[in-house]
């Protein structure tokens, strides 16, 4: 049976970005929904949103990723072209207890891009490159 | 909760959770289903599964429920419309509901309808309740309730990410999971005439085709290249969620190729999967040294050296081309074409996309000038490579097969050696040793023919591109095993001559390893009385657990063959110590096994020969000579000095 959670989702969200196109904000159905789906990471995601934590790093290629910005202050990167992050809660709700198919900054991130709330920033090649390798070298 | 969004969604959600806790607690107190119906979905489990903290219901719509009918009255009627509920992991654990049961859900709850699909979604339902329907659903719940259900979790691919903008549905992502659903059959060149791919242009560089993805016009694109080499793969991607842990991961393989164009560049292109290994023969004959078109490639993967070193062996040992390649960028006068070039650093690995055809391979063409055959060596030429990770290619008698018992890991996975020789080595008295052991790893895919055939009968069989480093032959992926001659290839002086006379091994001496096989010989020194053993066995099956007759307790019966064996064969087996001139410095410890066929030998001697095994006549055995047993080295130690060897029979 194909997962039904991700198409939810995804039509959650564009119904968001719909009616924030229209009329910058959200009715309190959108709430509700994110909140059954999402449970305890939607609160927190939409703090990250608040926060303008959200920031998509782009390079001249075209390679794109997002930084976000933790509670804690730590910056975590999220790839754009699967779902991963380089939080801790990732690996262990995701990853290892498949409890839930994101966490709270790739549900930020996912926020920000229906709501507008992104910030964009324009970096070299080797930037972005350096970004994406920075954790590995982190845990070697 | 600071400002904003975050806090809008706290205050609902406190709300949300007040008037939850309210209506829970007054449907415990009040037993009595409330009479206000407005509003309340019914509905009918049919199927659930879990999803993350979701429990998925698929549930069918009931109009009404007249408290009088029982849930098996409540047939499902074809009209009803289906629903998708989902419920929240603390709702779930509330209702604790089965297929069968029926559900009021409460407003308010939210419909969500998806785009391509006609069932729709029932969400925030946390205001639902189980219905009782009469004595025998209750008395069914107590018994429930006793055993726990186990319900199937679906795990969501990471690959699946959710598009915010309103494109069509076909350029949505899609998911990986599919790889290794079978792509339509690939038409061979008899085809193609009646149905050419497309009349557009034929490249002829790799790099074109993947640099221009998602230009226009690149899926009609077409690249001629030319098919070096022909092997299967194990499909282990898009398995892992749903392989059951003891499925052999040996079963599945796809079909590959290892191309390269008129640059020299290589790639490898993933195609279809197969059923079995067996059939990657027939493609090999067929294909490999032809040309052959691509187009629509999807890109898998760039990688490098670093990152797959089994497939960049096999590329170097096809480098430097045989016939000058053209340089990218230079007009293509042939002056400018060169074999000086340095190896490849990086390669494409390519797939194909499903529910096109995107390889036609022209059979009918002669072999190309680019292809480069395999080199054949004979196994001692073999034996004295410098290098670490050369692919290698020979032809040899496989004496001897030996599954290297793990016994944590499935049979299918577990790493099966070869012992295998050929006249170079055995014609020649010489330092090298007269046998080589060749290890086939676990994830390489063994066709079933050659399983078979090979522990039948000793057989000749030509190992295609296989791994020598560390002093060893290995079978990894991209090796291919044949059981003929190759059509083609290049034997620069390598002696192929069959073997005549019988197989010599090497005898026991002090270099002599674990995991090897020997010749052994000495006298007997010692006999471990607790190891004697004997067993009938059956004649016609080789079953060694033979039953008494039911009928007549005096006679034997194979439940394997069903019938009374007349004549079994005594098998005994034993463990004694050897004193060996060849290695005298250690304990030589032997597993002997024989056999005697009843029917062959007389009473007399039997019961001696039984009588010298067991602890009456032992003194009969010390001293006596044991010729040239063959055996295989189980462990060699130093600290005690001992060998410990088993007796074998050569295939």
């Amino acid at each position: 049976m194909d997962s039904t959670l991700p198409a939810v989702a995804e039509e959650l969200l564009k119904e968001i970005k719909k009616a924030f196109e229209e009329t910058s904000h959200g009715t309190d159905t959108f709430f509700f929904r994110l909140k059954f789906i999402f449970g305890p990471s939607a609160v927190p995601a939409l703090d990250l949103v608040d926060q303008r934590s959200v920031t998509r790093v782009t390079s001249p290629s075209g390679r794109t990723a997002y930084q976000v910005l933790g509670s804690s202050g730590k910056l975590y990167t999220c790839y754009s072209s699967c779902h991963f992050c380089t939080c801790p809660a990732f690996g262990f709700t995701v990853l290892q207890k498949s409890e839930s198919f994101l966490c709270k900054h790739i549900l930020a991130v996912y926020l920000s891009q229906a709501m507008g709330a992104c910030q964009e920033l324009a970096v070299s090649e080797e930037q972005l490159t350096s970004i994406l390798l920075a954790e590995e070298e982190d845990e070697g | 909760c600071r400002g904003g969004l975050a806090e809008r969604l706290c205050r609902l959600q406190n709300r949300e959770r007040s008037a939850i806790s309210f209506w829970r607690h007054q449907c415990i107190s009040d037993a009595k289903i409330p009479s206000d119906k407005s509003g309340v979905l019914i509905v009918k489990i049919l199927e659930m599964f879990e999803e993350c903290t979701i429990q998925v219901a698929i549930c069918q719509q009931l109009e009404q429920l007249p408290a009088t009918l029982s849930s098996e009255d409540a047939v499902i009627n074809a009209e009803e419309p289906i629903l998708k509920v989902l419920f929240a992991r603390e709702t779930a654990g509330h209702l604790k509901s089965r297929p069968q049961d029926v559900i009021h859900i409460y407003p308010p709850w939210q419909k969500l309808l998806l785009k391509n699909t006609d069932v729709p979604v029932i969400m925030n339902t946390y205001f639902s309740q189980k219905v009782l329907l009469n004595e025998h659903s209750e008395v069914r719940e107590k018994t429930y309730g006793l055993t726990k259900m186990l319900i199937k979790k679906n795990i969501i691919s990471l690959a699946q990410t959710l598009r915010l903008d309103d494109l069509d549905d076909e350029l949505h992502q899609e998911s990986s999971d599919n790889q290794v659903a079978c792509a339509p059959q690939i038409r061979n060149n008899c085809d193609s005439k009646q149905h050419p791919l497309t009349q557009s242009a034929v490249n002829d560089s790799l790099l074109e085709m993947v640099e221009s993805q998602g230009a226009v016009g690149w899926r009609e694109a077409q690249v001629r290249v030319v098919i070096q080499r022909v092997y299967c793969l194990p499909a282990r991607e898009g398995y892992r969620s749903h392989v059951q842990g003891n499925k052999p991961l040996s079963m599945f393989c796809r079909l590959c190729l290892l191309v390269q164009d008129a640059y020299g560049m290589f790639s490898e292109v993933q195609l279809q999967s197969l059923s079995s290994a067996d059939d990657v023969e027939q493609y090999y004959r067929r294909w490999e040294g032809k040309f052959c078109c691509l187009a629509g490639m999807k890109i898998l993967q760039r990688t490098t050296r670093g990152r797959t070193l089994g497939l960049f062996s096999l590329i170097d040992s096809l480098w430097p081309p045989v016939v000058p390649v053209k340089v990218p960028g230079q007009s293509q006068d042939s002056e400018m074409m060169t074999t000086d070039l340095p190896p490849p650093s990086f390669c494409y690995i390519l797939t194909v996309q499903s529910g096109e055809v995107h390889v036609e391979v022209d059979e009918e063409e002669q072999i190309s000038n680019l292809y480069q055959p395999p080199a054949v060596h004979g196994l001692n030429e073999i034996l004295q490579i410098d290098g670490c990770n050369e692919r290698c290619s020979f032809w040899a008698q496989v004496l001897y097969l030996r599954l290297q018992t793990k016994h944590s890991l499935p049979i299918a996975q577990r790493e099966i050696w070869l012992f295998v020789t050929d006249s170079t080595l055995q014609n020649v008295v010489r330092i090298t040793p007269k046998v080589v052991a060749v290890s086939v790893a676990a994830s390489f895919v063994l066709s079933k023919e050659i399983t078979e055939t090979l522990s039948v009968a000793s057989q000749l069989v030509f190992f295609k591109d296989a791994l020598w480093g560390n002093g060893r032959i290995i079978c990894v992926e991209r090796t291919v095993l044949l059981l003929q001659k190759p059509l083609l290839y290049s034997a620069a002086g390598a002696d192929l001559s069959e073997l005549t006379g019988p197989v010599r091994l090497d005898e026991l001496d002090s270099t002599t390893q674990a995991n090897s096989i020997c010749a052994v010989r000495g006298t007997i020194v010692g006999v471990n009385e607790s190891t004697a053993f004997s067993w009938p066995t059956c004649d016609r099956c080789g079953n060694g657990k033979l039953e008494l007759c039911p009928q007549d307790r005096g006679l034997l019966y194979c439940n394997q063959c069903s019938e009374v064996v007349i004549s079994p064969v005594l098998k005994m087996q034993l463990e004694i110590f050897l004193s060996c001139p060849s290695r005298s410095q250690s304990t030589v410890k032997v597993k002997v096994w024989h056999e005697i066929s009843f029917a062959a030998l007389r009473l007399f001697v039997l019961i001696n020969m039984l009588l010298s095994l067991q602890s009456y006549e032992v003194q009969s055995v010390l001293g006596k000579e044991v010729g040239l047993l063959n055996c295989y080295v189980h462990s060699v130690t130093s600290q005690p000095n001992c060998v410990a060897l088993e007796e074998i029979v050569l295939l």
